[in-house]
């Protein structure tokens, strides 16, 4: 209740006549709330480096929107099970080229708190920097970025008023005397075979069945619609430094391990290379534990090629409880392996076709040249 | 990526590490148990052994961990603590009883490094895991990372803090839900840590290994002999169940001698509650010098 009360005060502060908000239409009601919530925090003033909580992340994305309207519009995914609105943002440099998607979502464990923040890092980069920066202006040219910033809604606010270190989501079961799926058990790969639990008082309860939370299905419907044109699906957690690729719920390995590890050890050492951190690179099921009904082994089942889980810091020094002093290191190092893996999909989607051109153009040069010379 | 078996290239981090004495360390560890075994020539092929090809690596870094665990609370030094930094070797066995030894090399840094000093320290441990029950045994030897008179002086520096810190201690945890430790509250910490060490220690398996999440309600009590008694609830994450242990430790610590630690932790979903005591021994662990 306290994030509705929150929102409610603030708005109950601004429009004197008082605002019924009813949050059920919250969708319908977001371009009323944008022209009156007058920035009581400006994005100038936004700290990346802060931990927010779930009020101040909804602003937060308002405010890019307007900010960045040129390549940025907000999507409506679904409601939570505590009727909470689900929103991704959408990075689009509007052209003719076609484009592929790049999934990212954060915060699917509601304690751990670094992996928004992250997200909310590489809008920021990402936005701060298309303009000027080649390597991201590359990206977007055939590249549309979609960032959920948090998945797991309610257990995150969960997490700001009552207990830090929840991790599943808050639907009630058993009669109102047991909360929380973990969602990261809840998705329709090989439900509930391994690695999970169909006792609700457990931490990896996998739900009534697959995909029986609101906000896997929200999440799910959008990725299948899109699926053709997803090339890259990432998923970020904490803790544990650690670049994981399918599968968890098996030892088999996708058809394309072999590049997976490729583009994940690379992406491993532009990690490294920028604060000297290290982070292994493996299948889930091989450096973790097993585990089933994840969502990026479902992804890489509906034929995305690159689904990687990315468990960022740290190695279990703090845990889940990672300092903010700690935020800008890690989303710095993380932002350069993302951008990594980026470039390896971007390689091998596009430039592969240019380079064979430039390259038989080259020989047909050489050749003509060493022609005429001969002459 | 680490292959499983095969030991790296000592010149790996361009500090050229003889492998030689290594070797040696393990051989001496592999004599020892074949000195102390009934059968068997000191081959862990006999008595049933026979090498793991299908060792998870999670094993690696978990029996690692649990033998610096070990390391951490026999030392008794909440100045001295040590992670985990990298494993580089290891080989390992398991037998009829699905019991498994794990022989590791790994390196460990400082919990609390000095400005900029970043040192590697190196660890050989054997950790024998006796399938699902707790308590590995574990055998550990670790190169010296702090001088010892400089270690003592650290502790005691902090036995001091911790005398001069108000009763009770008014936080509601530590660290605080943003992760930040108010400098004036890390001996607590510190401490807590090597307290929650023997009990990490104590309740690690083959399938369940611990860390610390958060520390909750401290509570200091004065003693005769000036010794810091204190006790605290830690939030232990178990990384295989992903739960959270609420334990209640009480320890008593003084610079320089042996850590007492009495432990009762609540099990998730299960009426009985577990619950340990230790007295440190008086054996100090190993220690190398100019290694």
């Amino acid at each position: 209740m306290k994030p509705l009360l929150g929102t409610f005060y603030i708005l109950g502060m601004l429009v004197p006549g008082g605002l019924g908000y009813d949050r059920s239409l919250a969708q319908h009601r977001q371009e009323v709330v944008d022209e009156i919530v007058s920035p009581w925090r400006s994005l100038e003033t936004y700290s990346y480096n802060r931990y927010h909580p779930m009020e101040e992340i909804y602003q937060w994305m308002s405010q890019i929107r307007e900010k960045y309207t040129e390549v940025v519009t907000q999507h409506f995914l679904g409601m939570t099970y505590e009727s909470r609105p689900m929103y991704c943002l959408k990075i689009s440099q509007p052209s003719n080229n076609p484009k592929k998607i790049i999934w990212m979502d954060c915060g699917i464990h509601a304690r751990e708190w670094i992996a928004p923040a992250f997200c909310q890092w590489f809008v920021k980069e990402i936005l701060q920097n298309y303009k000027d920066n080649s390597r991201i202006r590359r990206l977007l040219k055939n590249l549309d970025f979609y960032v959920l910033p948090v998945l797991n809604i309610d257990g995150y606010i969960y997490t700001w008023t009552t207990d830090r270190l929840w991790r599943k989501s808050r639907s009630s079961h058993n009669n109102g005397t047991c909360f929380g799926t973990d969602l990261n058990r809840n998705f329709n790969a090989s439900w509930c075979s391994i690695g999970a639990s169909h006792n609700c008082q457990e931490l990896t309860f996998c739900g009534t069945g697959p995909v029986s939370e609101p906000e896997t299905k929200a999440v799910s419907s959008f990725i299948e619609s899109k699926k053709e044109n997803i090339v890259c699906f990432l998923t970020m957690h904490s803790y544990g430094q650690l670049i994981l690729l399918p599968y968890g719920y098996t030892t088999n390995k996708p058809s394309n391990h072999e590049e997976l590890i490729q583009v994940g050890q690379k992406a491993a050492n532009a990690l490294k290379a920028k604060h000297g951190t290290n982070y292994r690179v493996g299948s889930s099921a091989d450096i973790l534990y097993a585990t089933s009904g994840s969502s990026r082994d479902w992804a890489r089942d509906i034929r995305i090629p690159f689904s990687y889980t990315f468990e960022l810091r740290d190695n279990g020094t703090y845990g889940f409880v990672l300092p903010e002093a700690q935020i800008q290191a890690t989303c710095e190092e993380a932002m350069e392996a993302v951008l990594s893996v980026l470039d390896d999909v971007y390689e091998k989607y596009w430039h592969s076709n240019s380079a064979e051109k430039a390259m038989s153009t080259a020989v047909v040069l050489s050749l003509l040249m060493s022609f005429i010379s001969l002459l | 990526m680490q292959p499983l078996r095969q030991p790296l290239p000592a010149s790996r981090r361009g500090n050229p590490l003889p492998a030689a004495p290594l070797l040696a360390l393990l051989l001496l560890l592999a004599l020892q148990e074949a000195a102390g075994a009934p059968a068997g020539s000191g081959g862990p092929e006999d008595s049933g052994w026979h090498q793991d090809t299908e060792l998870p690596r999670r094993l690696l870094s978990q029996a690692a961990r649990v033998a610096l665990h070990f390391f951490n609370f026999r030392a008794g030094s909440p100045s001295a603590l040590r992670m985990l930094a990298e494993v580089q070797e290891s080989r390992a066995w398991i037998n009829q009883k699905k019991e498994r030894k794990v022989d590791l090399v790994f390196t460990t840094e400082l919990y609390n490094p000095e400005e900029g000093n970043k040192r590697l320290g190196k660890c050989s441990a054997r950790v024998f895991f006796r399938n699902e029950k707790p308590r590995p045994a574990v055998n550990v030897t670790c190169a010296q990372l702090i001088e010892k008179k400089k270690r003592h002086e650290k502790d005691y520096q902090l036995y001091k803090r911790m005398k001069q810190l108000q009763n009770p201690v008014d936080v509601v945890s530590i660290p605080d839900n943003h992760g930040h430790i108010d400098p004036s509250l890390k001996p607590i910490w510190d401490l807590a840590f090597l307290g929650s060490s023997y009990v990490m220690w104590e309740k690690t398996t083959q399938f369940l290994h611990y860390y610390m999440a958060q520390l909750s309600r401290v509570k200091q009590w004065k003693t005769n002999d000036d010794a810091i008694d204190f006790g605290y609830t830690v939030l232990l994450h178990e990384f295989s169940t992903q739960e959270i242990i609420p334990c209640h430790i009480h320890l008593v610590w003084y610079p320089g001698k042996p850590l007492k630690v009495k432990d009762h932790c609540q099990e998730p979903h299960t009426p009985e509650e577990a619950s340990g005591t230790e007295e440190g021994s008086a054996v100090a662990p190993t220690e190398l010098s100019n290694f």
